[in-house]
């Protein structure tokens, strides 16, 4: 039964045994296709993986199966992990700005070298309490020539 | 060059399976 290959795939998840977690994720989308956690499950291994190619091509097919699932964020983050830094952007535009949304945006943005509008998400993310936060802050300020501030 | 984290990474997480098992 279905619940027995949810079982476990949290357990390999759990052990961080992201490889693992991808087949059995395929195991359970071989008997239910469009299964959202499923497909959430795969993707999110093999980003875990690094295997951010396949993530973004089981991305692409439950998009062209019109599930109605939002995979914008996954999408962002795979493109960013690619350097396709103006279709991240494009791919984060619809979706609520979340300290999570914002924090991608910053890093897109630090990459393509916009380090004003970098500077401007971090100063917005800076009212979060993502502890890690003021390194990238830093660097962005320090290339945006505002290491005074 | 300074170093930009990752941070984003640490966002990706795995949905709840609570219900599933
Ligand atoms: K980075």
């Amino acid at each position: 039964p279905i619940e027995d290959l949810f079982t476990n795939l949290n357990r390999h998840i759990e052990r961080s045994e992201f490889e693992q977690a991808v087949k059995v994720a395929d195991q359970v989308l071989s008997v239910a296709p469009n299964d959202e956690d499923a497909i959430r499950c795969k993707v999110v291994a093999l980003i875990k993986c690094d295997s951010i190619d396949k993530a973004l091509s089981t991305i692409h097919s439950a998009q062209r199966q019109n599930l109605p699932f939002d995979f914008s964020y996954f999408k962002a983050y795979c493109l960013y992990r690619q350097n396709k830094l103006d279709e991240a952007l494009e791919s984060l535009k619809g979706l609520e700005r979340t300290s999570e949304t914002m924090l991608l945006e910053s890093q897109i943005l630090f990459r393509l070298g916009k380090m004003d509008a970098c500077v401007d998400v971090y100063q917005k993310l800076q009212k979060s309490k993502i502890d890690t936060l003021e390194i990238n802050l830093v660097a962005g300020l320090i290339l945006a020539g505002k290491s005074s501030q | 060059n300074p170093i930009v984290l990752d941070l984003a990474y640490n966002c990706i997480d795995f949905p709840s399976l609570e219900n599933r098992m």
